[in-house]
């Protein structure tokens, strides 16, 4: 007899007299063994992935909901609710049929209508729906499998624009659900895709739980990340949230937990001794780091100074910040475009390369007329990734010899000051620190910010109209030869402009249970063929 | 003494109303806006405004705190700008453990700390004494987070006695319930056991020098009797309020004790709400605590008379 039975007698004991009976009820193994319990990356706060596109909610999204295609890991667009889709000579009308069988998990069948009210309003929402909005002419229901859409002009990129996986995705909901104000929070959480949500066991901060969906039909293909057969062998997944990253390795190591997705560099060593645990690069496609510099207001709306900072940066500074000392955790990142991927270039990446010429920088920077100013350098102090970019910047400006005006406070601050284009002296800012997941940096589509046409562009609001012109030369590329090729041009265009400082590529750890298996690499956790035994 | 609590929790009310118009206010002026986490970095500025005029964040000052406590009249304390969901069914879905872990510390500081002070009154400049004022030093001087991860280390990772988070509601049973507190309320506990403990050592030492406490001794009453019946009754006073007073502090206490072991509570929800401005649920929480801490007062006061029939209202 061990210590917590001989403590689960004694407790026992005294709660028959209050509670008047011990009612401890003991799991068996094959339930225990078809719940898997995750801690995820962060709080599911709300559950519309449409209304609400942070990373979080998209990935529980991709249980709940399913797409017309879903991205592969070698990148490409494959069917997945779409059983077949035709395209015209001109390119411009598009129509798929839908999958037989498919069902909500209502019990209703999937119908045309339903894809219809999606795609609008998921195209108010998104950017490349927006684009697609734009061109379009006509989306409609043409019977209850057979929907059609009729553009202006062709626009290439449709498929890949309704398989991406960067939020937010083009989910299929309910016509009913589905006609909900984009601005508005849906409150009905019916999808077709292989996971319920219990909604009734939901307590936001702490936990949420998916159930399987017995009705889905998954497609026969071997899965490859949002595309292919979605075999669920779990019945039951908790998210169990946990903000204290100490208290997540603890659970894990002690068992009551199966998978963490984001274990924080520094206690990947001691889960890396316990032999019950697998550690592993969880997103193969990574992040990468970024801080970027107001193109609205001096001295960065001088691209010599952007230039400047650019020259004087030493990204292993950055990373070693970020991740610590595990040198297989990130490479340089002479560029924008994730590494490995097709469309990466280091066209014009010398500025980021070699030793660090200090004196250099300092000759630009007062050649641009910098004299002294205050440079408000915007920091999130409780994000782990900003913060330590924020603090290698600040030494970075002093020792180019500029004044920092160095603003520590919380992302919540800094997402609404960034939005700010006052003067920095009345609200504003000169720059901010953040990342962006690798997943979206794969070429322009999703890449919001690599985007320098001004205004309309992403906090910062680069004016570079070289890069502009090969987003377009990108998006109306007819092959991948002429995608590498309009993505170079970009990757020196943007690099001459500064449109962002990278700070480099890096990757993270996931941890998981040796009795959990199944577990891929992928830009989201995919819970399709992950199985769990007792 | 009913009509003494009526008019307690009356003048509560406009209590209640200057700490929620003091709250509002601060929401109001401090730095981020909601509809811009929701918006997402994608968003133009013109989304972030449709979603700000959606939730009604572009009106007036007066009209949105007017709107708030007109819904409050009406038992509606909105609904959150992140979940969709009544703040109500928020709270009511984090009160339980909550309440759950400031019960159990409450009665784990009572019973350990009460005694402890007791003894060391009683054995006044012993080494028991030093023992255990040096053990009320130390609770006192260590932040709960460090208790809580030495705690977790030892009991949960190294022994594997007790799970290292997470709550189970009573109504899974007592054990499954208590096993996920103990440690939580042994954590959160200490600094109040410390000062329980002290204040009790040093009311009971005065005490224990009164007349009547040496006529006890003189008519040859026990030890035991001495201390728990007549002393400890006459000390109750100023350990009862520290005690109330406690109370409350464990509701900032909770906040980082939550955290620490993963228990859905209000200190979690308080946290996560105020780091996402979703204003709802931050002034739903702050009625709540200010009623709490309103209530927990007046029950002090209504235990004086119990403990002290000199005392009336």
């Amino acid at each position: 007899m061990d210590r917590r039975t001989v403590l689960k007698g004694l407790a026992g004991a005294g709660g028959l007299a209050l509670t008047g009976g011990l009612s401890a009820p003991a799991i068996a193994q094959g339930a225990a063994a078809r719940t898997l319990r995750f801690v995820p990356q962060a709080n599911l706060a709300n559950f519309d992935p449409i209304w609400g596109t942070q990373y979080v909610v998209r990935n529980a999204a991709a249980m709940v909901w399913d797409t017309l295609y879903g991205i592969d890991s070698s990148l490409r667009p494959q069917r997945q609710m779409v059983e077949s889709e035709e395209v015209t000579d001109d390119g411009t009308t598009w129509t798929f049929k839908l999958r037989s069988g498919l069902k909500f998990h209502d019990g209703e069948p999937v119908l045309s209508k339903d894809v219809v009210a999606s795609l609008t309003r998921w195209s108010a929402r998104d950017p490349m729906g927006l684009m697609i909005k734009a061109l379009q002419q006509e989306l409609t229901a043409v019977d209850d499998r057979t929907f059609k859409w009729v553009l202006k002009q062709p626009f290439p990129k449709l498929l890949y624009a309704l398989a991406k996986n960067n939020s937010p995705c083009a989910f299929i909901m309910p016509e009913r659900i589905a006609q909900t104000d984009p601005f508005k929070q849906i409150g009905d959480y019916v999808g077709s895709g292989p996971m319920k949500f219990a909604k009734g066991e939901w307590v936001p901060g702490a936990k949420a739980v998916f159930e399987k969906f017995a009705d889905y039909s998954p497609r026969q293909e071997k899965s490859s990340w949002l595309a292919g057969g979605k075999q669920m062998l779990i019945d039951r997944i908790e998210w169990i949230v946990m903000p204290d990253p100490a208290t997540a390795a603890a659970a894990l190591q002690n068992g009551e937990v199966d998978w963490w997705e984001n274990p924080i560099a520094d206690l990947v060593p001691v889960m890396k001794k316990n032999k019950n645990i697998n550690v592993d690069i969880g997103d193969p496609l990574g992040n990468v780091g970024s801080f970027r510099m107001n193109f609205l207001y001096p001295p960065f709306n001088d691209v010599r100074a952007r230039r400047a900072v650019l020259m004087a940066l030493s990204q292993e500074d950055y990373m070693r910040a970020i991740v610590g000392d595990d040198t297989a955790l990130w490479k340089p990142l002479p560029g924008y475009f994730t590494p490995d991927t097709p469309l990466y270039s280091e066209a014009g990446g010398e500025i980021l390369k070699g030793k660090r010429d200090f004196d250099a920088a300092k000759k630009l920077l007062a050649e641009s007329g910098y004299a002294g100013q205050p440079v408000t350098c915007l920091v999130a102090q409780d994000q782990p990734i900003t913060k330590a970019q924020g603090d290698v910047t600040a030494d970075l400006l002093k020792k180019l010899g500029m004044n920092v005006d160095f603003v520590a406070t919380d992302w919540g601050t800094v997402g609404s000051r960034r939005a700010a284009k006052t003067p920095p002296g009345q609200g504003g800012w000169n720059m901010f620190h953040t990342w962006h997941a690798g997943a979206d940096c794969i070429n322009p589509a999703p890449y919001t910010a690599i985007r320098a046409n001004g205004d309309k562009a992403w906090f910062g609001w680069p004016n570079s109209p070289g890069t502009e012109k090969e987003v377009t030369a990108w998006f109306e590329a007819k092959n991948l030869d002429e995608e590498k090729a309009a993505a170079g041009r970009l990757n020196k265009a943007a690099l001459e402009d500064v449109v962002y400082a990278p700070t480099g590529f890096f990757l993270s750890y996931t941890a998981w249970r040796k009795n959990v298996s199944g577990v891929g690499k992928g830009p989201l956790p995919f819970f399709w063929g992950v199985s769990k035994s007792a | 003494m009913l009509s003494y609590i009526l008019r307690r929790i009356v003048a509560t009310l406009p209590v209640m109303a200057i700490v929620a118009l003091f709250v509002f206010s601060l929401l109001y002026i401090a730095p981020g806006d909601p509809a811009v986490v929701i918006a997402g970095d994608q968003a133009s500025p013109e989304d972030v405004e449709r979603i700000r005029q959606s939730l009604g964040l572009d009106r007036p000052f007066l009209i949105q705190f007017g709107s708030w406590v007109w819904r409050i009249l009406h038992g509606d304390l909105g609904t959150s700008i992140f979940t969709n969901l009544p703040v109500s069914v928020m709270i009511g879905q984090r009160l339980g453990p909550t309440l759950s872990l400031m019960m159990v510390t409450l009665l784990l500081t009572i019973v350990v700390a009460v005694p402890l002070g007791v003894v060391a009154a009683w054995k006044a400049g012993s080494l028991i004494d030093r023992a255990i004022m040096a053990f009320a030093v130390f609770g006192f001087s260590l932040p709960v987070f460090v208790v809580g991860y030495v705690l977790a280390y030892i009991f949960a990772l190294e022994l594997e006695w007790l799970p290292v988070q997470g709550y189970t509601p009573l109504t899974q049973g007592f054990w499954p319930w208590l096993e996920n507190l103990i440690l939580p309320a042994i954590a959160l506990g200490c600094v109040y056991i410390a000062l329980v403990a002290r204040i009790t050592r040093a009311t009971m030492l005065e005490v224990l020098q009164q007349d009547y406490i040496r006529t006890a001794r003189a008519k040859g009453l026990g030890q035991g009797g001495i201390l728990f019946i007549h002393a400890l009754k006459n000390a109750a006073v100023p350990i009862v309020t520290v005690i109330g007073i406690g109370i409350a502090l464990l509701i900032g206490g909770a906040v980082v004790t939550e955290s620490v072991f993963a228990i859905p509570g209000l200190g979690r929800l308080t946290i996560d709400a105020i780091l996402r401005r979703d204003y709802p649920v931050i002034q739903g929480i702050v009625l709540l605590f200010s009623f709490v801490y309103v209530l927990v007062n007046l029950m002090i006061d209504v235990t004086y008379t119990l403990v002290d029939p000199r005392i009336r209202y």
